[in-house]
C-alpha cells in the first residue's frame, strides 16, 4: 500500500467509524489490510478499497474486528469501572433522590462478563455500595448470549484480568477449565432481550443512572446509531451517563449529550432538566 | 448483599394524539418538546408539524430529534423539506439537513441530485456535492467530473476535488488535468488537484 | 513574544483535502496540528487536550461552525478562551457578523493560500515575525 492508498482507506475509516490511524500505525494497518484481501480474495487495493465502501457482505464489520479485539472478559477496561465508582455514582447520589435504587445497564452484555464485572467492581471498590440498592440488568439482541450470561460459567480466558483472591472470592470451580459464578451474584442480576434500534423494547426496561453502551454502535450506520442514541437517551435520568467503546465516541453520533472528561474516563451525560435559554 | 433484582416500571411512551403533541411542541421545556418532535415523526402530517417547528427552533437537540427522524422515515415529503432547508441562512440548519440528507436512502436521492448540482446558487451546489459521496464511486466521479468542467465558483470545484480524491475514478483525470490549467494562480486548487489526481493514478496502478 | 515550539492547533474542518493543505503548511511552520471532522468532535478533542488556537470551518456535519463556537464559550476553562479562526466559503457581511456574534476572533475567507495561512495563525498565537 502506498501513501496515497494509505490515506484513502484512511479517510473513509474515520469518516465512517470515526477509527483514526496515523503515519505511525502504516504498518498496523498494512498487515490487517493485506489479511482481509487474502480472506475475500480481492486482487488489488482498488478492488478490496470497493468492496469495503458498498460494504459486501459486511466487510466493514470484518473490517473493524480486524482492528479492535472483539472478546468479551472481566474487567474489560476498568479505567471506566474506576471512573464509575471514583465520578459517576457519587455525583448521581449528590441530589436527593426519590428512592434508594440506584441502576445500571449494561448492553449489549454480550455473555455477561461486563455487567458481572460492574457488579463485583462496586462490592469491592465503592464504600457506599450497602447504602443503596444497585440493580444491574444486563441486555442483549441475542438470546443465545443471554442464555450463557445467565448461566454464568467462564473459562480461563475470560476471567485472565481478576486477581486470585477475587476468583475465589467469587467463583467455584466446576473443571479444569471452567469456572461458575457465585449462586449470590448470578441471582442479582437480570438478563433481558433487547433490540437497541426499537424504542419500544428500550422503554421497557426504564430509566438508568448509568449505561454502558460498549462495541457495538461502531457497527451501526449512522442512521442506526442516532436511532439507538435516541432511545439511549430515553432510558437516561437526567444527569444519567453513558459510557461507549474506547474507539467510539457519541460525538460522532449525536449531539444529544454533554461531553463529560473525568480523571479516568471521558463520559456523555444527559443534561439536567432545563427550561429554555 | 446490595444488589437487587425489581421489576422496573418502564420509561413512558409519548402521547399517541396529535393535538396533544402539538401543544407539547409548542412547551417551554426542551424535554418534553423532544418527546413531542421523536413521536410526531410517525404521525398522519407529522413532518408539516415538524417543518414549521424548526425554524423557530433553537435546541439543537430537538432539531437533531426531528432531522433524525426525517432521515429515518425517508419520505418524498420529508426529502423535499430538507432539500429547501439547503437554501436556509442558519448554518446549523443546513448542515442538519444536509446529514439528514446524507443519511436517506441513496436511491432516493439519486433522482434529485443533478438538478442540485445544477442549481444557480454555489452554495447549494457545494452542499450537494458532499450527497454525492455517498454514492457508488462510479456515478459520483461522473457527476462531480461533469460538475467540474462547468463551474467557475472556486470553493465548489474544491468540492468536487474532496469528493474526488476520496472515491474518484480514472474518468475523473482528463477533466482534473484540464482544471489544473484554469486554477494555475489558486494554491489550494492546485495542490487540490494535484492530490485528486495522484490518489486516482496510484489506485489504478494497484488495479492493473 | 511567544515562538512557536510547542504550540498546537486543532483544525475542524469537514474537507480533507482542507485539512491536509493546512496541516502541511502548519507543520513545516513548525505547529503541531491536531483535527476534527465536526463541531462536536473538536469539543471532545478540546476537552482532553486543549489547544493555543482553533481553525474552523462553518458548514459542517453535525455541528457546524456557528454552533460550535457557541458552544466552545459556553464551556468552562481551560477551553473557553481558546482563540478561533473562521475560514469560510461565504463572504458576505451578515456571515462575519453571525461569526463574531459565535465567538470567532478572526474571519478569513476561502479558498486560502498556505503564506496567508500561517501569518494570521502566527498573529494569533502571538507569535512575532
Ligand atoms: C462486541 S460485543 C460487545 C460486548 C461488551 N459490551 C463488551 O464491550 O465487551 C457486541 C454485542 O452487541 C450485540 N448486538 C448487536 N446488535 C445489537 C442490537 N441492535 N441491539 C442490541 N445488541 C446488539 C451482539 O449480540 C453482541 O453480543
Amino acid at each position: 500500500m502506498n501513501e496515497d492508498e494509505f490515506r484513502r482507506l484512511c479517510e473513509f475509516i474515520y469518516r465512517r467509524t470515526g477509527m483514526v490511524f496515523t503515519e505511525a500505525k502504516r504498518y498496523y494497518v498494512e498487515r490487517r489490510m493485506a489479511d482481509r484481501m487474502l480472506a475475500t480474495g480481492s486482487t488489488s487495493f482498488a478492488s478490496y478499497f470497493a468492496r469495503l465502501r458498498s460494504d459486501v457482505r459486511g466487510e466493514v464489520e470484518q473490517f473493524i474486528n480486524a482492528f479492535t479485539v472483539n472478546e468479551t472478559y472481566f474487567y474489560r477496561e476498568d479505567h471506566q469501572l474506576q471512573c464509575l465508582s471514583a465520578d459517576l455514582l457519587p455525583r448521581r447520589i449528590l441530589r436527593p433522590r426519590a428512592n434508594k435504587t440506584i441502576r445500571i445497564w449494561s448492553v449489549p452484555c454480550s455473555t455477561g462478563e461486563e455487567p458481572y464485572s460492574i457488579a463485583i467492581w462496586l462490592l469491592e471498590n465503592w464504600p457506599q455500595a450497602d447504602a443503596y440498592e444497585i440493580e444491574i440488568l444486563g441486555s442483549d439482541i441475542d438470546t443465545r448470549v443471554l442464555d450463557a450470561a445467565r448461566a454464568g460459567l467462564f473459562g480461563r480466558r475470560a476471567l485472565m484480568r481478576l486477581s486470585a483472591d477475587l476468583i475465589a472470592k467469587y467463583f467455584e470451580q466446576t473443571d479444569a477449565e471452567h469456572w461458575r459464578l457465585i449462586d449470590d451474584l448470578r441471582q442479582s442480576i437480570s438478563f433481558s432481550p433487547v433490540n437497541l434500534v426499537e424504542a419500544a423494547e428500550t422503554r421497557a426496561h426504564g430509566a438508568f443512572d448509568v449505561i454502558f453502551c460498549r462495541n457495538v454502535l461502531i457497527y451501526f450506520d449512522d442512521a442506526s446509531r442516532r436511532t439507538a442514541a435516541e432511545n439511549l437517551y430515553e432510558n437516561l435520568l437526567p444527569g444519567g451517563f453513558i459510557c461507549l467503546g474506547h474507539s467510539e465516541s457519541m460525538s460522532r453520533i449525536s449531539p444529544l449529550f454533554d461531553v463529560c472528561r473525568y480523571s479516568d474516563a471521558i463520559v456523555y451525560q444527559r443534561p439536567m432538566e432545563r427550561a429554555d435559554g | 448483599m446490595p444488589l437487587v433484582r425489581k421489576s422496573t416500571a418502564a420509561v413512558d411512551a409519548p402521547p399517541a394524539d396529535v393535538e396533544e403533541l402539538k401543544t407539547a411542541l409548542a412547551s417551554s421545556r426542551p424535554d418534553e418538546r423532544w418527546q413531542a418532535a421523536r413521536a410526531l415523526i410517525d404521525m398522519p402530517g407529522g413532518i408539516a408539524l415538524l417543518g414549521a417547528g424548526l425554524a423557530t427552533e433553537a435546541d439543537i437537540r430537538v432539531r437533531e430529534v426531528i432531522f433524525s427522524g426525517i432521515a429515518r422515515t425517508a419520505t418524498p415529503e420529508g426529502a423535499a423539506l430538507l432539500l429547501q432547508l439547503l437554501r436556509s441562512e442558519d448554518a446549523s440548519l443546513r448542515s442538519g439537513a444536509l446529514d439528514a440528507l446524507a443519511a436517506m436512502p441513496a436511491d432516493m436521492l439519486a433522482g434529485r441530485l443533478p438538478e442540485l448540482l445544477y442549481d444557480e446558487d454555489p452554495d447549494v451546489r457545494l452542499l450537494a456535492c458532499e450527497l454525492a459521496r455517498g454514492m457508488p464511486s462510479e456515478d459520483a466521479t461522473q457527476l462531480m467530473a461533469d460538475l467540474l468542467e462547468r463551474e467557475s465558483e472556486p470553493n465548489v470545484c474544491a468540492a468536487t476535488m474532496d469528493v474526488l480524491a476520496e472515491i474518484g475514478g480514472p474518468q475523473a483525470l482528463p477533466v482534473l488535468q484540464r482544471s489544473a490549467e484554469r486554477f494555475a494562480s489558486s494554491p489550494f486548487l492546485a495542490f487540490a488537484i494535484e492530490i485528486a489526481v495522484k490518489r486516482i493514478k496510484t489506485t489504478l496502478d494497484s488495479g492493473r | 513574544m511567544a515562538d512557536v515550539t510547542g504550540k498546537r492547533i486543532l483544525v475542524v474542518d469537514d474537507a480533507s483535502l482542507i485539512r491536509l493543505y493546512y496541516r502541511q503548511a502548519l507543520e513545516a511552520a513548525g505547529f503541531t496540528v491536531e483535527e476534527a471532522l465536526n463541531g462536536l468532535e473538536a469539543i471532545e478533542k478540546l476537552l482532553l487536550e486543549p489547544v493555543d488556537l482553533v481553525i474552523v470551518d462553518v458548514n459542517m456535519p453535525r455541528m457546524d461552525g456557528m454552533t460550535f463556537l457557541k458552544t466552545l464559550r459556553r464551556q468552562g476553562s481551560p477551553i473557553v478562551a481558546i482563540p478561533a479562526l473562521v475560514t469560510s466559503t461565504e463572504a458576505a457581511p451578515q456571515d462575519l457578523d453571525a461569526a463574531r456574534a459565535a465567538g470567532a476572533n478572526f474571519y478569513l475567507v476561502k479558498p486560502l493560500a498556505q503564506d496567508v495561512l500561517v501569518q494570521y495563525v502566527r498573529l494569533m498565537c502571538g507569535i512575532s515575525a
